[in-house]
């Protein structure tokens, strides 16, 4: 093949390219510079050249207008399709705004190593390549790549014995489940000879679901349930749902809280659209074999969810709880299997991921006078009569977290309700009665949380130090983007029945 | 009539050293000595795997085993600072065991490759072992060593893989290195409160 038409063949992958160019013009700037004679610390410029370097990256993403067509690149082990481009676009500005919200955080934790931000921006390329990845290999490379950057950012804070038993134990579980994953796939390209999700949806996709395969002797299926069996265990590990979630509360509490929003926040995407593109685009054929599975493990995932998070004292493992109920509903959706399942799982892992960004970043906006500076683990008394001190974040606060709760005149009333609309369509009668159920009972301790910031009965209330523009930017947007999603939500659905609609058909 | 091969004087020289070493590793007292040993053992083993023309199993021996496995092995011993032991002298009950061990492990290994390879017929003595006399030049010309064949898939069909591996590696040196490194301190600016007690007024002015 012509040299110069290789590179114009796999143009599309051209922003991942200029990313990981940018990461190690990046490492090398800040390698000759932090060893300077005085030694600098360059952690801020370096934030602001990666948040130049993300807005460059959905530049070069906007104008790729090769997306529709979804071709497949670099020996069809990328895919450039729609669901792609719109998870890059998302990850890519999250990660922004994370950026942005953790900026105080890392100064005023002291993190002065400028590596932290090299780690993020790597663990980025590491979404950027799962969500377009087309191949089992390039999969597992890219979750390895998220992942180990993950483990490093979990135990970055280096005096924390918290952060560094964090790292150890997410290390330890994590790399168990990526064995996982490994023999699952071995067990597929043993059986199949094939490691490329086209190639599997070729060979899976016509057949006639509920058909006994087992007389069948050409073909055993029985030993690709169980290799499906493994991949999904091992994804489902990465998600953090019920049966598998006993490491996420310890990490999550334990890590510094600027890395804890990226693995609450924004790794949930990546994993999911991989698990969408191998389960609902490859296997779907198979659907009876792996549905009950995850729908069990959702049904679980939300009960166990709702009913833990109403002893929490501590607002992180609170969040973090919330957080594996809002994945077992994304995968009550998955399971359904249908248009609709894949729509609403993006639709509600956007205000998802919307609303957690919105949390989050009130957790590391109020930082209070009395205590020690550095402490950060916020008990929810330490947000006692918040409407006091500071009434706009409070409402901010409440409006987000009714919106979590799904209440009605918020978006997340219709997302939530979308998805029991979902599973009541493909009759799973009693997996939306438990999820409706479970959601009352979440409820609650949403509307604890609320009554803490307004009518807590304490003497004396809590002082916070003064708020910098950049946090109550976000928040605010945020908060006006429910709004704006509640009046008008046909951009959320629009764009997320096109990719529901294209997912199927390449 | 017995032809003698000179590949075939290297591939028993590097068993007959891998041997040897192996039993040097389990005789030697010291445990540096022992993992020296074992290093020497895994380089000819992937000498003689390089022999047989399976290069790429031996790169990986090179590599996974001696460049990381034995080379760790080797930081923990010397980190540990074990002094010479006095080994006890029960070789024998061990060899009882191991003679019996080796023995079915041997059994098994034979069975199993009596059953899936078949000997090539071209080759009349067991002890010269040459496979074919006959060469096909043009499958020399066109040969491609099996290193060189997974490099022009890596290097094509894989190349962005590759560079994805390229980035986990740099990843875990930027990550080992930045959560091991204590930082650098430029001389702390506090007060030290033992000078500052110490200090009185006969000692802190002085009169020239």
């Amino acid at each position: 093949m012509n040299n110069s038409l290789m590179i114009l063949k796999n143009i599309g992958l051209i922003s991942e390219m200029f990313f990981g160019m940018s990461l190690i013009y990046l490492i090398l700037f800040g390698s000759v510079l932090s060893t300077h004679k005085k030694y600098p610390i360059i952690q801020k410029t370096i934030l602001n050249l990666s948040i130049l370097v993300l807005f460059l990256y959905i530049l070069l993403n906007l104008n790729n207008n090769l997306s529709v067509t979804g071709n497949l690149l670099f020996n069809f082990t990328i895919i450039d399709d729609y669901l792609s481009f719109f998870s890059k676009i998302l990850i890519t500005s999250f990660c922004l705004i994370c950026l942005l919200v953790i900026k105080k955080y890392i100064k005023d934790q002291k993190v002065n190593q400028f590596e932290y931000l090299i780690i993020i921006m790597i663990s980025i390329l590491g979404f950027f390549l799962l969500c377009s990845s087309n191949d089992l290999i390039t999969a597992y490379l890219a979750i390895e790549l998220q992942s180990l950057a993950f483990y490093i950012m979990a135990a970055f804070k280096k005096d924390s014995f918290f952060s560094v038993e964090a790292g150890l134990k997410y290390f330890i579980l994590g790399s168990f489940s990526s064995a996982l994953l490994l023999f699952g796939f071995s067990l597929i390209y043993g059986l199949t000879g094939t490691l490329n999700l086209t190639d599997l949806k070729d060979l899976f996709f016509f057949l006639y679901p509920g058909i006994d395969f087992t007389t069948d002797t050409s073909f055993n299926t029985e030993l690709l349930q169980i290799a499906l069996f493994f991949i999904l265990t091992s994804l489902l590990f990465k998600l953090s749902v019920a049966p598998l979630h006993i490491w996420s509360p310890d990490v999550y509490e334990n890590s510094p809280t600027s890395s804890t929003i990226f693995f609450a926040v924004i790794s949930k995407l990546s994993i999911l659209v991989f698990i969408s593109r191998i389960f609902q685009f490859s296997f779907h054929g198979l659907i009876y074999n792996w549905r009950y599975f995850v729908l069990l493990v959702a049904v679980l995932s939300v009960i166990v969810g709702s009913f833990t998070a109403i002893s929490q004292k501590k607002l992180k493992s609170l969040l973090t709880y919330s957080s594996i109920s809002h994945i077992g509903y994304i995968l009550i959706s998955f399971s359904a299997g249908t248009f609709e399942g894949i729509q609403n799982l993006l639709a509600y892992l956007f205000i998802y991921m919307l609303a957690g960004l919105c949390v989050w970043s009130i957790f590391l906006v109020l930082r209070l006078k009395k205590f020690y500076l550095k402490k950060q683990n916020k008990d929810l008394t330490d947000m006692s009569l918040l409407i006091k001190m500071n009434s706009a974040l409070a409402i901010c606060f409440t409006i987000v977290l009714f919106s979590i709760a799904g209440f009605p005149p918020l978006v997340g009333f219709f997302t939530k309700m979308n998805i029991f609309l979902t599973s009541m369509e493909s009759s799973m009668y009693f997996a939306a009665i438990a999820a409706i159920l479970a959601s009352v009972v979440s409820t609650f301790y949403y509307i604890r949380v609320i009554k803490i910031l307004y009518f807590e009965e304490v003497i004396v209330g809590n002082l916070y130090y003064p708020l910098s523009y950049i946090e109550p930017f976000i928040v605010t947007s945020t908060f006006f983007c429910f709004m704006f999603f509640f009046i008008d939500p046909t951009y959320l659905y629009i764009i997320s029945y096109k990719i529901g609609l294209l997912f199927y058909f390449f | 009539m017995y032809q003698f091969y000179f590949e075939n004087l290297i591939s028993f020289i590097f068993a007959g050293l891998l041997l040897l070493s192996a039993l040097f590793m389990i005789t030697s007292k010291s445990s540096v000595h022992s993992v020296l040993f074992l290093v020497l053992s895994f380089v000819c083993s992937s000498i003689l795997l390089f022999l047989i023309e399976c290069e790429f199993v031996s790169f990986l021996f090179l590599i996974i085993y001696v460049g990381a496995i034995a080379i760790f092995f080797l930081f923990v011993v010397m980190m540990l600072d074990v002094k010479i032991s006095e080994a006890p002298n029960d070789y024998i009950q061990f060899f009882v065991f191991g003679f019996i061990f080796t023995f079915f492990f041997i059994l098994l290994i034979m069975l199993v490759s009596s059953d899936t390879f078949t000997l090539n017929s071209y080759i009349k003595n067991v002890i010269h072992m040459d496979i074919n006399y006959y060469s096909n030049w043009y499958y020399k010309i066109d040969y491609l060593s099996e290193v060189k064949s997974l490099g022009q898939v890596i290097y094509t069909f894989y190349v962005l893989q590759f560079l994805i591996a390229g980035f986990i590696l740099l990843l875990a040196v930027i990550g080992s290195t930045s959560l091991t490194s204590t930082g650098v301190y430029i001389g702390s600016k506090n007060q030290t409160p033992f000078k500052q007690i110490s200090r009185n007024l006969k000692n802190a002015i002085n009169v020239f």
